[in-house]
């Protein structure tokens, strides 16, 4: 039994949201921005397991079960995201989102 | 309880600190190391947060299999392997942005009640019921999602694609 407030962890993953934004708004080297995007997405999973844990147990276990699914599908996504950083590398030379506009106009 | 207190604080402070260090220092390999402390750290979160099952998967598949991924995409993308990354400045609009979103969100956080909840202790073969029986089908949508991204994946990286 653990007795936490529901702002204090609302407050971190929004926290935890606006570092990965800022990541993905910042930075220009894709491994990075995959990096932001797996911090983001970590917030999404801990508000699933924060009311996993807040609500009774049918819903509750939902979430946690959400949790799972999502975890699995952040690391796919990361699979995905390494295939495309190889692509460019060998396709470009250059792991840089900013040089990558051959799709542009 | 005042220690779980005190160990979300130490917990959710390595988070964000680990974060941040994550996407701010200069060397990708160190980055990457960051990011696993940060994983590490979430799983103390679930842990504390009595989703045990979860923060065994999160040390497994983040702290484990996504590290080494990031690791393995930083080694076959360059020649030197700790090398520096070209200075990207930080430009003063999206720095202004985070500090507004955090200031907003405190305030927002603040407004909310304050009460105590009790976090319930799961149990796992309870989770397991749940997962392979009344979720079930998103773990089965689950496998061909990643059917699906391995197949793409072969596509994206296979030889003689011009």
């Amino acid at each position: 039994m653990t007795d936490l407030s529901v702002a204090s962890l609302l407050f971190l993953s929004a926290t935890l949201l606006a570092v990965g934004l800022f990541g993905i708004l910042t930075r220009r080297n894709f491994i990075l921005l995959l990096i932001a995007v797996e911090i983001a997405m970590n917030a999404a999973i801990l508000n699933f397991v924060y009311f996993a844990a807040f609500t009774g147990t049918p819903g509750g276990l939902s979430g946690q079960a959400i949790a799972v699914v999502l975890v699995g599908l952040a690391a796919t996504e990361v699979a995905v995201g390494l295939a495309i950083v190889l692509a460019l590398n060998r396709t470009r030379g250059s792991i840089n989102v900013a040089e990558a506009t051959s799709l542009k106009n | 309880m005042i220690v779980e207190e005190l160990a979300f604080l130490a917990l959710a402070a390595i988070a964000v600190g680990t974060a941040l260090a994550a996407l701010l220092v200069r060397e990708l390999v160190h980055t990457i190391l960051w990011v696993s402390v940060f994983f590490v750290s979430l799983s103390g979160l679930y842990f504390l947060l009595s989703a045990p099952f979860l923060g065994v998967l999160q040390l497994g598949v983040y702290a484990g299999a996504v590290t080494i991924l990031l690791l393995f995409g930083v080694m076959v993308t360059r020649k030197r392997i700790f090398a520096r990354e070209a200075a990207t400045g930080i430009g003063p609009f999206p720095l202004a942005l985070a500090l507004l979103a955090i200031v907003v969100l405190a305030v927002v956080a603040a407004s909310l009640p304050q009460q105590e909840t009790v976090v319930r202790a799961y149990d796992v073969t309870l989770l397991s019921t749940t997962l392979f029986n009344q979720d079930g089908a998103w773990l089965v949508l689950l496998g061909f999602v990643m059917l699906s991204a391995l197949s793409g994946a072969i596509y994206l990286v296979r030889e003689g694609r011009e």
